[in-house]
């Protein structure tokens, strides 16, 4: 298992995808930053305007903290999509090029040689948003310095630095959770559809009904907290005023429980299925 | 030894093979020719454990972690990758050899290059078949199964290709099995055949007789040969130095003494296949 391990991890960090998928990544990251490094200012002086009129604010809105923040928003749909693209290439290009059939000449067992790109693929989703949290961290405290959080979520809360700091950290924890389970149903989804294109298209397909699901009351509270759609935007807990733990622990469980349930379909499918 | 009995199976409705056995012994070449969708890459898909047959054994003997090796259409290889870290990352993947000395060998094995460090995405197709026979040679498996390892070469590459497969049949005593629609290269490398038709083996036997029994005539080339008046009597077709006649295998030996006696020397003679006797016998 662990020659597989490696062989996946080469392979991925052989391709050129793999640094392009990194470099949009960044790409996104910088086009948050040069937003908010030009209108950012103007943005928050509009959502904040009435209150201004009320109250008076101190220090500078536009710190590091909102911008990671934004940052951080790009879990809900650019990211996965990525991980999602990134993900599902390790195995349509293999049934595409035909290097699965080689593979599998091989004495090689087939749902360890998927388990390993499983385990590489969930590896490398954590990587980007390690990435992601590392560069978002020092190039937004480093050009916009640190402050108060002001988030708007069921209305408008405000965190003190170093409050804002440990919540955006446990975001970052728990959402990459998501990330992976996203990657975990496209590698999925390429054992099914076997084609690049369809994968991709069935991949943005399910994510943005599951984004679109997770605003929708399914009228019943055991439904709620068990639909695997609901269970996607858990981080954004931590930007409640009181974090209610005893829900992050269970979703994050769910989540887990609906990752390895999908892991596990793949490799039966896989496994059953014919390669040629 | 390779072996399967009876192998079936169906892709929905469609029938792709039909109570197929096939078995090939110990340093013997066996071709496996058919027309395109006959039913060739299937069996070989089944016999290497990529597709299962419906119903049917397949028996490979061998020690060893790999039994079988192979090749499917066009070698597939990591583009991306050289040929040594091709032969690494294979390696590896099974447990064999990996070190330098073990991919230079298994290079040398094919009669590749040990300097070539670009991907194989630029190697030409006779270059990507050896390397991908490398590939199935790792770990030393006792049978070798080759679909159409010759499309796609060159004359020079089929030559060189064709002296591999000998070279491992003979010092290797490897059991190589191929398909091919190729008559002409598989009649010189392949000591017996099998004609699959429509998903059927409708005919195996030693390569020499099936050949002769299909052979509808022969392709006479060598200087003066129009001269030969006596050829007409074959429905001879004359171009400039060949002849094409229709003759039996035993007619041809005759023919050519009675050539020699006339002082016509015969430069080639080339059977000609009745194609449609040899990929379909049951329709004559």
């Amino acid at each position: 298992m662990m020659r597989l391990l490696y062989i996946e991890t080469y392979k991925l960090f052989r391709q050129s995808r793999t640094y392009y998928a990194i470099l949009a990544l960044l790409f996104i990251e910088a086009i948050v930053l040069l937003s908010a490094y030009y209108q950012g200012t103007g943005i928050v002086d509009i959502v904040l305007a009435n209150l201004k009129d009320t109250f008076y604010f101190q220090g500078n809105l536009i710190n590091g903290n909102l911008i990671i923040y934004f940052i951080l928003n790009s879990f809900w749909f650019h990211v996965p999509l990525l991980c999602m693209i990134i993900v599902s290439g390790m195995l349509t290009t293999e049934y595409q090029e035909k290097t699965l059939q080689t593979v599998l000449m091989q004495p090689v067992v087939k749902w360890k040689f998927l388990l390993a790109k499983y385990i590489v693929a969930s590896l490398f989703t954590v990587l980007l948003v390690l990435l992601l949290a590392i560069t978002s961290f020092v190039f937004s405290y480093g050009i916009f310095g640190k402050g108060d959080l002001v988030v708007y979520t069921n209305g408008l809360t405000f965190f003190e630095h170093d409050d804002a700091f440990y919540r955006l950290v446990y975001a970052f924890l728990f959402g990459t959770l998501s990330l992976v389970f996203f990657s975990v149903v496209s590698l999925t989804l390429a054992v099914m559809l076997k084609e690049s294109f369809k994968t991709w298209i069935v991949a943005a397909l399910f994510l943005i009904v599951s984004t679109l699901l997770l605003k929708i009351d399914l009228g019943n509270d055991v439904w709620n907290q068990l639909a695997f759609f609901k269970l996607n935007n858990t981080w954004q807990y931590f930007f409640n005023l009181n974090i209610d733990w005893k829900t992050i622990t269970i979703n994050s469980a769910l989540l887990g429980l609906y990752t390895l349930m999908t892991m596990l379909v793949g490799l039966y499918l896989f496994q059953k299925k014919d390669i040629g | 030894m390779i072996s399967c009995q009876h192998i079936h199976k169906k892709y929905d409705t469609i029938r792709a093979l039909h109570d197929v056995s096939i078995s090939c012994g110990k340093g013997e070449i066996h071709g496996l020719v058919g027309a395109n969708g006959a039913g060739k890459t299937t069996l070989f898909k089944i016999l290497l454990g990529l597709v299962t047959a419906d119903s049917g054994t397949v028996e490979i003997s061998g020690d060893g972690a790999k039994k079988i090796g192979g090749i499917i259409e066009k070698p597939a290889l990591y583009h991306y990758l050289s040929a040594h870290e091709n032969l690494r990352l294979f390696s590896k993947m099974q447990g064999a050899n990996a070190s330098k000395q073990a991919v230079e060998a298994s290079l040398r094995q094919v009669g590749l290059p040990l300097d070539r460090t670009d991907p194989v995405r630029n190697f030409s197709m006779g270059m990507k078949q050896r390397l991908g026979i490398a590939v199935a040679l790792l770990n030393n498996p006792s049978c070798l199964l080759l679909d159409e390892p010759f499309s796609g070469l060159d004359p020079l590459g089929i030559e060189a290709l064709n002296q591999l497969i000998f070279n491992l049949a003979e010092r290797n005593q490897m059991a190589i099995l191929i398909s091919s629609h190729i008559i002409d290269v598989l009649s010189t490398v392949c000591t017996n055949l099998s004609i699959i038709h429509d998903g059927e083996i409708v005919r195996t036997g030693a390569t020499s007789a099936i050949l002769a029994a299909c052979t509808k005539g022969y392709t006479l080339c060598g200087g003066n040969i129009k001269n030969a008046s006596f050829l007409t009597d074959y429905n001879a077709v004359t171009n400039e130095n060949c002849t094409t006649i229709s003759a039996s295998a035993t007619e041809i030996s005759e023919i050519i003494f009675k050539l020699s006696q006339q002082q016509i020397g015969i430069t080639s003679c080339k059977p000609v296949l009745d194609l449609q006797q040899l990929f379909n016998p049951k329709q004559k």
